[in-house]
């Protein structure tokens, strides 16, 4: 589904990515991790062209995906994402919120988008939150109103740059549990995470990245118990 | 934004808009028997030769006045009246603005050269004003200031003197009115005004006292026009018949007799009994002032938000071009660009821009510099993940723009941008300069008519006073809106 060959990313003259090339299939569950500053997020970020690569390429469904802004849109509206820090938009309510792209973007029409808004909230626990404000949720319930957001473009992909980092630890679950359900439902999904429990449990797939290179590519059960090369058994010495 | 607001956003447009063409219409209601029209321009702050009696109307009356009605009656023209600022008239006239000039205007070389005049209708002689007792000769100025109008033969006049009296300073001041003020705050020690305005003055203030200049240049009013007009040789017969007739003599008769002498008791500082009953006069100021502020408010808002997207944009000409703009308009005088707007549009590009549109333009412009700043630094303090988050769902750019970035933007900037309405609507009191009936010309014309100098700025200064504190009450109600999001 995504085919990520030879990605090279500098800022200026520190290089992030090294030349990573992966291959993420339709309906899988990846989740990449390593140590802060190995390049993960910037790696995810890549994907949909939040950041431009230096260099390789990015072919999604068979379609090189390019800095063009008409074809990039086209892309990114079926490439769902989900930050760190959430970025609702404060002044639109939570189902403003969630409506907004699909009415605009899809073009939509006000109804079917509110009614499957609402699905939306039902889903992730926020029936009753619809008309609130962001400024008024707890960070778990931000975190779930923008996956609600993301899932509302109904995308191919969804992306989660570390989406539990920024929360306190016990609104941690009740994310990571809107997660699992989405992972049983059959999208896929391209997780930067910190929570190895989580990728143990619900990945299908472990990609190791460190210093900008993708070193390990392995199964959950394969990685967790007996990690091939040093660095990433000594990453799991120190996590878990 | 919500829907709400944008409608309300949309109706306040439609008024707007409807506000800025009434202006246009009372001009074309100056109507009249005849088929053509003269406008005249005038200085109406000049009694008794123009004025407004304020405590009765808005029209402009006075010597110069009846004479020009009389001459483009026998003409077959109808008259429209133009005030202005007397330094403003001979531009006017030079851009085409009015089709003549009668502000007790006196014809000299200086003058000529950019002018022509009609013969003289009226002979006036200069006069000495002073508060001192012991100024009763042109000697007796010796290490005097003496004051005049700006730009005026007694401009002339008073350098005269200075010439034949030792140590003579010469302080130059817009209005007429200004030169008795400054008399009675002792800034200056007397002052050159025309003997029919000058009675006027003695009339009123029994502190003042005056003489005749002996040997002052008796030239004469006369009207002017612009070179090589058709009209000239048409006035000239006009006023050559009205001197046989005796139509003009009775016509000063009627402005310049001495009217009974005001009583000797000293006059309070301070007095509104005086100018109460043309306090409704100023009054009806607001309305342009407001037309004028929210017009300007809208126009400066919408042009700044363009140039702050130029700013913040990739397309690097239009960044430079954003960039110098604000630093022109940032870089000069308001009143500058003010009065350069309004006389080069007409000499320039041919369309003769009213005064009031050539003001809302130049508080637009103005006012663009420093929104788009104001709106730059909005934008760019806006969450970088706003921008990451709308792209990463596929909106467009100009969506992105509009409706995530820029209403977030506003909320933050809404107190700077309150602040620059508020400096607009009191800046405003500048286009008096050319001749807006605003607010604050109103006020001057008052002080004119009443020889009331302090009394009718203090009503136009609560006035103003009330209308920052209404804008800033509604400020507040909108960011108590604007942050229900909080």
């Amino acid at each position: 589904m995504i085919d990520i060959e030879k990605l090279h990313k500098s800022f200026g003259k520190n290089d992030v990515l090294k030349g990573i090339s992966a291959h993420i299939e339709q309906g899988e569950v990846v989740a990449v991790i390593g140590p802060s500053g190995s390049g993960k997020s910037t790696f995810l970020r890549c994907i949909n062209f939040l950041e431009v690569p230096t260099s390789g390429r990015i072919v999604y469904q068979g379609e090189e995906v390019t800095a063009h802004a008409a074809k990039l849109q086209a892309v990114r509206k079926r490439i769902g994402m989900v930050f760190q820090h959430f970025h609702l938009f404060p002044h639109m309510t939570v189902l403003e919120n969630i409506t907004y792209a699909p009415i605009t973007v899809n073009k939509v029409g006000k109804a079917t988008a509110v009614q499957k808004a609402r699905e939306l909230l039902q889903k992730v626990g926020l029936a009753d939150k619809e008309n609130e404000y962001p400024n008024r949720l707890s960070g778990g319930q931000k975190q779930r109103v923008a996956i609600a957001r993301a899932l509302a473009m109904e995308p191919e992909v969804i992306l989660f740059d570390e989406p539990t980092s920024a929360l306190d630890p016990e609104m941690v679950k009740e994310v990571l549990e809107v997660m699992k359900s989405l992972a049983h439902s059959g999208i896929t999904m391209v997780i930067v995470t910190h929570e190895m429990g989580f990728a143990k449990e619900v990945a299908d797939r472990v990609l190791f990245l460190d210093g900008g290179l993708l070193v390990e590519d392995a199964s959950p059960a394969q990685f967790f118990a007996a990690p091939k090369s040093e660095r990433a058994q000594a990453f799991l010495e120190k996590v878990l | 934004m919500k829907k709400s607001s944008w409608l309300l956003l949309t109706i306040l447009m439609v008024t707007i808009s409807s506000m800025l063409f009434t202006p246009f219409q009372q001009h074309a209601a100056a109507q009249g028997k005849h088929a053509k029209t003269l406008v005249m321009g005038t200085s109406a702050d000049y009694a008794p030769y123009e004025f407004v009696d304020t405590k009765k109307s808005s029209d402009v009356i006075g010597f110069d006045v009846d004479i020009a009605r009389k001459i483009a009656d026998r003409l077959g023209y109808n008259l429209e009246i133009k005030d202005m600022d007397f330094n403003g008239l001979i531009p006017a006239l030079d851009a085409n603005r009015v089709d003549f000039v009668m502000a007790g205007m006196t014809p000299n070389a200086e003058r000529k050269k950019k002018i022509d005049f009609s013969s003289v209708y009226y002979k006036a002689s200069q006069m000495i004003v002073t508060n001192q007792k012991s100024i009763k000769k042109v000697k007796d100025l010796q290490g005097k200031t003496i004051g005049v109008q700006l730009g005026s033969i007694q401009e002339k006049e008073a350098k005269k003197i200075a010439s034949q009296v030792n140590d003579v300073a010469i302080d130059k001041q817009n209005k007429v009115t200004d030169l008795v003020e400054q008399l009675k705050s002792g800034r200056m020690d007397a002052a050159v005004i025309e003997d029919g305005v000058a009675v006027e003055y003695l009339n009123k203030n029994p502190d003042l006292s005056g003489f005749k200049i002996p040997h002052s240049d008796a030239t004469g009013t006369a009207i002017a026009l612009p070179k090589n007009s058709a009209l000239t040789e048409k006035f000239n017969e006009q006023i050559a018949t009205m001197k046989k007739n005796g139509d003009i003599e009775k016509i000063a008769k009627k402005w310049f007799e001495p009217k009974k002498k005001a009583s000797d008791e000293k006059r309070a500082i301070i007095d509104f009994s005086e100018i109460f009953p043309s306090v409704p006069f100023i009054l009806k100021g607001i309305v342009t002032t407001l037309q004028f502020v929210v017009v300007s408010i809208i126009f400066g808002f919408l042009l700044g938000t363009l140039l702050a997207l130029c700013k913040i944009g990739g397309v690097k000409p239009l960044r430079w071009f954003a960039d110098a703009y604000t630093s022109i308009f940032r870089g000069t005088p308001l009143i500058l660009q003010l009065i350069v707007i309004y006389n080069a549009t007409p000499q320039v590009t041919g369309y003769k821009i009213s005064a009031f549109v050539a003001g809302v333009l130049t508080f637009g412009l103005n006012s663009a510099a420093y929104v788009s700043e104001i709106i730059r630094g909005g934008i760019n303090a806006v969450d970088k993940g706003q921008r990451e988050a709308s792209m990463a769902l596929g909106i467009p750019k100009s969506a992105m723009m509009r409706q995530i970035i820029l209403p977030q933007a506003l909320k933050n900037i809404l107190p700077s941008l309150m602040n620059e309405f508020i400096t607009l609507t009191k800046e405003s009191a500048i286009v008096a300069v050319i001749g807006t009936m605003d607010i604050m010309r109103r006020a001057q014309i008052v002080s004119a008519d009443s020889y009331r100098y302090l009394e009718p700025l203090l009503v136009a200064g609560v006035i103003y006073y009330v209308m920052v504190m209404i804008l800033t009450v509604l400020g507040r109600m909108l960011e108590r809106r604007m942050s229900r999001s909080d």
